[in-house]
């Protein structure tokens, strides 16, 4: 298949790519590593003031945007954007796990249930601004959604603008995130199910199992690198999440909100801390990396079989 | 009951009657799903008093207007109208270039032997998965040097590069699925690389540069994070952008944004709708592996 | 205690114009191995399905001992899991995450016995199948036959009543099939369970089959013992369907000399205008001019079939037939073909006589 042996002309087919990408992606990323240290990379002018160094590491950790022990210990808002991070990750990913694998296989014995997958999947085909916003909408006292539910429910009296107030930020703009990813998951899964072999399930229903057992020991191992790619983009879009945050809490408020790459943001737009902001973005891709690793060794693993 | 029972289908999860719940649920459920949509667009065709005083679902009195269209439109500082134009400006070349140099560049991923191949592959995935935040200060200083920053082409030229590393993997996958013999004929009958990739391959892969082409669109276009950090001028912004800035600082005008979610959504939405098969076999080929 | 199976006036329509069986009636005896054989879209799987109770018959039912699984005019259904069949599955449909044991084990596991009977029962269908070795094993690393082997032990380690096959040997190589064939019989055979095979290829259903049905779209075309299919085929299709090389048929007016020189009875000739002739290659053989035989004409090609060598002879008016060759002809020499047994179908396929000579 790729047998061709390489000459000058045909490393030409690389190059316009190269370029770009080394002076676009490459070079920044290594600027940015340089930069977080306090290095000033070659091509800028100083940027950064102070001598290189571990610093901004070490700020860091005792910055209260970014860990805040107190609100830990308490376990109140603001957190700290890493933990914020964290939190969305271990709410997040199984919520839109379990949504995705139930509405999968469940949507199949629905009529029209191509139509609602497609109203789920609505969520990933607009910009993610607009999720924000849409998800401020929804949490809005008079015109959101989710009030106008709980007044239908008798519970009015729980009825709130859910953003705005430090203890449920958070997980208000969570929740709305699993009404936005779930579009991905339940996608996903869908494909993965219909590529399962039916004489498998056939097997197993002449073997004599339920529906639960059919879907818990034969479906969803079988699926299995499906929830591994799943985890992985799911865990990545978490860790990088901004403009959601951006367009409905903007971090606030006090912080209760915020997250590592609005964080870097801050640093750059509002603090002009140009070296604090590349040392967020560092942290931020250094946790990224394992997640990485491990969703290219399952695809390698993938190409074996 | 008679002669000719109609036995309902073998199927897994048993009863008629369960079934029926089933569908019952899951048609509330998608209803429910879609109603932060319904209450966007609502809010966006009638006046906000009326919203604001009876609920965007009351259904009398029931006024529609546009003019919570014409005022993001036509806003006289970020005017919505004009990012509109912004956007497709900015999104028609950065998917063109990268879509065609990563075409390019997947091609001889896909054919000819490199040395270090399943190093660069690697490297692609990286690349593929790092953040927008881990490039973006340097970008900026890079672009205020060449006197980039601020213009639609220094925008265009940081996304054709961001790109191309996933198309580049996108296409990669879908040419190697390609057979090999028809390039292999063309090679025979006296054809140089170049024009094997332009007349044979191209037009072969048509279907995967479609849907690499249609989602790098409605990437571009509803990127926020880049337009953010790059533009700054209200005349040039795109229309992700202005949405944020058309908040009030204290009290939230939904007739203004809900229309403006409207505008900005559009693009993105009817794209996926009108060529909802090539969305989807690129969004399900490139999230998983082969 | 073995099990008989009696298919009783099944049809099956595939809205909203497709039938893919008409009026099946059928009673399979209790131990027997019968085959159901049939081209692709035969409908020879669907009813297999219905048995299984993965799909429903339309009309009809279906009886497994004396009790009554489907049945569509009374509304019974019962569910595959109760009605105590095994099942082969064309691609094996072994799991893909559980090795050979878990398998195995997993019917048993359903029924929710203890393990030390699930491990006894496991290992003893294994060893009666020659995988014992081989239980901790993923599908993945095992070789096709070995796959097969295992999936006919989960079939076979609950004790069903029927034991059901589609198409077992079709994703074999041609070298194993015939190994995989005689050891389907062996079991059969050892364990005296009714089993039923779904297959296309006639080799497979005379090699195995106690009796077999010749499905053609939706119909049955002739049930019987291999021989009786053999010799005595119903109607045209079967004749060309079973036998390797396929029997000779060809179209002649009643008026035709050869019809004449291979002495079809005159009733034929007054009843019908044209017949249809069939002569399998084994049964006519081509010799010397000199000698005495039904019909003569010239060697176009000789083919070697294993052991054997056969002829094609050109006699004429576009006929040439398919024969062995016992005398040391070549292309272009002159024979004469003598005729074992002859074939006479009416032209709408119907089997009128065979005549031995």
């Amino acid at each position: 298949m790729s047998s061709l042996k390489l000459s000058p002309k045909r490393i030409t087919f690389f190059i316009p790519a190269l370029i770009l990408i080394l002076v676009f992606v490459v070079y920044p990323i290594i600027a940015t590593i340089l930069l977080s240290f306090n290095i000033n990379p070659i091509f800028g002018v100083n940027i950064v003031e102070r001598p290189p160094g571990l610093e901004n590491y070490v700020k860091i950790v005792f910055d209260k945007k970014f860990i805040n022990p107190e609100g830990i210990k308490t376990l109140s808002f603001p957190m700290g954007a890493i933990v914020h991070n964290i939190i969305w990750i271990a709410i997040h990913l199984p919520l839109t796990l379990i949504v995705g694998i139930l509405f999968a296989v469940f949507l199949q014995y629905v009529k029209g249930g191509s139509i609602i997958r497609s109203f789920i999947f609505l969520g990933m085909v607009i910009p993610m601004i607009v999720g924000g916003l849409l998800i401020q909408f929804s949490f809005d006292k008079d015109l959101g959604v989710v009030n106008l539910l709980l007044r239908i429910f008798g519970l009015g009296f729980l009825a709130k603008t859910w953003t705005i107030y430090p203890d449920t930020a958070l997980f208000s703009l969570i929740l709305g995130s699993v009404w936005l990813w779930s579009g991905f998951t339940v996608t996903m899964y869908s494909a993965g199910l219909s590529s399962l072999p039916r004489e498998v399930i056939e097997a197993a229903i002449v073997d004599g199992a339920d529906f639960k057992t059919i879907l818990f020991k034969i479906i969803i191992p079988m699926l299995k690198p499906v929830t591994l790619t799943v985890v992985a983009m799911t865990i990545l879009w978490d860790l990088k999440i901004f403009d959601i945050v951006y367009a409905s809490t903007q971090g606030g408020p006090g912080g209760a909100s915020t997250v590592l790459a609005l964080l870097m943001y801050e640093y750059f737009a509002r603090l002009g801390d140009y070296a604090m902001s590349a040392t967020v973005a560092t942290i931020l891709t250094i946790i990224v990396i394992p997640v990485v690793i491990f969703w290219i060794k399952s695809i390698m693993r993938g190409e074996k079989e | 009951m008679g002669k000719a029972f109609k036995l309902r289908k073998p199927g897994l999860l048993g009863s008629p009657f369960k079934i029926l719940v089933l569908n019952f649920v899951a048609w509330i459920v998608g209803v429910l799903w879609i109603t932060p949509f319904i209450g966007i667009f609502m809010t966006s065709i009638r006046p906000f008093r009326e919203v604001v005083l009876y609920g965007w679902w009351a259904l009398s009195p029931l006024t529609f207007t546009l003019k919570n269209y014409v005022d993001a439109l036509f806003n006289p500082m970020f005017s919505l109208g004009k990012g509109i134009l912004s956007s497709f400006i900015i999104a028609i070349p950065s998917t063109l270039i990268p879509v065609g140099i990563a075409a390019l560049t997947a091609y001889g991923f896909a054919r000819f032997s490199l040395p270090v191949k399943k190093y660069l592959f690697v490297t692609i995935l990286f690349l593929m998965a790092v953040p927008q935040q881990m490039t973006i200060i340097p970008i900026f200083f890079l672009l205020k040097n060449l006197h980039l920053l601020n213009t639609y082409l220094g925008l265009i030229l940081v996304h054709s590069s961001w790109g191309i590393p996933w198309i580049t993997f996108f296409l990669r996958n879908y040419f190697s699925l390609l057979p090999v013999e028809l390039e292999e004929a063309a090679r025979v009958d006296g054809a140089t690389d170049f024009q094997v990739f332009r007349k044979v391959v191209l037009p072969l892969a048509l279907p995967g540069l479609i849907s690499a082409s249609v989602l790098q669109f409605a990437w571009v276009w509803n990127d926020f994070f880049f337009a953010l950090m790059l533009i700054f001028d209200p005349n040039k912004m795109v229309v992700t952008q202005m949405l944020p800035r058309l908040k009030g600082q204290y009290q939230v005008d939904w007739g203004l944004l809900s229309s403006g979610s409207i505008i900005a959504m559009l693009a993105p939405l009817l794209i996926y709708a009108l060529f909802n098969r090539y969305y989807m076999r690129g969004f399900r080929g490139w999230a998983m592996k082969r | 205690m073995a099990k008989g199976v009696k298919i009783v006036n099944i049809w099956k329509i595939f809205p909203p114009k497709v039938i893919a069986l008409k009026n099946i009636n059928v009673e399979i005896k209790p131990g027997e191995f019968f085959v159901i054989l049939g081209p692709s879209g035969s409908g020879k799987t669907t009813l297999l399905r219905i048995i299984a109770g993965l799909e429903i018959p339309t009309k009809g039912k279906i009886v497994i001992g004396n009790k009554e699984v489907v049945s569509a005019e009374d509304g019974v259904f019962v569910e595959p899991r109760d009605r105590n069949i095994g099942m082969v599955f064309q691609n094996w449909a072994l799991y893909p995450h559980m090795t050979a044991y878990e398998n195995i084990a997993f019917p048993l596991r359903l029924k929710k016995l203890p393990e030390d009977e699930i491990r006894r029962r496991v290992k003893k269908v294994a060893e009666a199948l020659g995988i014992a070795d081989l239980l901790n094993r993923k599908p993945a690393h095992m070789s096709g036959g070995q796959q097969q082997r295992v999936a006919v032990a989960r079939a076979l380690v609950k004790q069903p009543d029927v034991l059901l096959l589609d198409e077992p040997f079709s994703n074999l190589d041609a070298r194993i099939r015939v190994t995989a064939r005689e050891f389907v019989k062996e079991i059969q055979k050892k364990l005296g369970i009714t089993t039923i095979l779904v297959t296309h290829d006639q080799a497979d259903a005379f090699a195995v089959g106690d009796r077999v049905m010749v499905l053609r779209r939706g119909e049955v075309q002739q049930v019987g013992i291999p021989e009786e299919l053999y010799n005595n085929p119903a109607n045209i299709f079967i004749a060309n369907f079973i036998g390797d090389p396929p029997m000779n048929i060809y179209k002649l007016p009643t008026s035709h000399k050869i019809v004449e020189s291979l002495g079809i009875p005159s009733e034929i000739g007054k009843e019908y205008g044209e017949v249809f002739i069939g002569i399998r290659p084994d049964e006519a053989v081509a010799l010397e001019p000199t000698s005495e035989g039904h019909l003569e004409g010239k060697v176009v090609i000789v083919e070697y079939v294993g052991s054997r060598r056969y002829a094609k002879v050109d006699v004429g008016d576009g006929l040439s037939l398919r024969v062995l060759l016992e005398c040391n002809a070549d292309h272009g020499d002159q024979v004469k073909i003598k005729v074992y047994k002859l074939h006479v179908f009416a032209s709408e396929g119907k089997r009128l006589t065979t005549i031995t000579y």
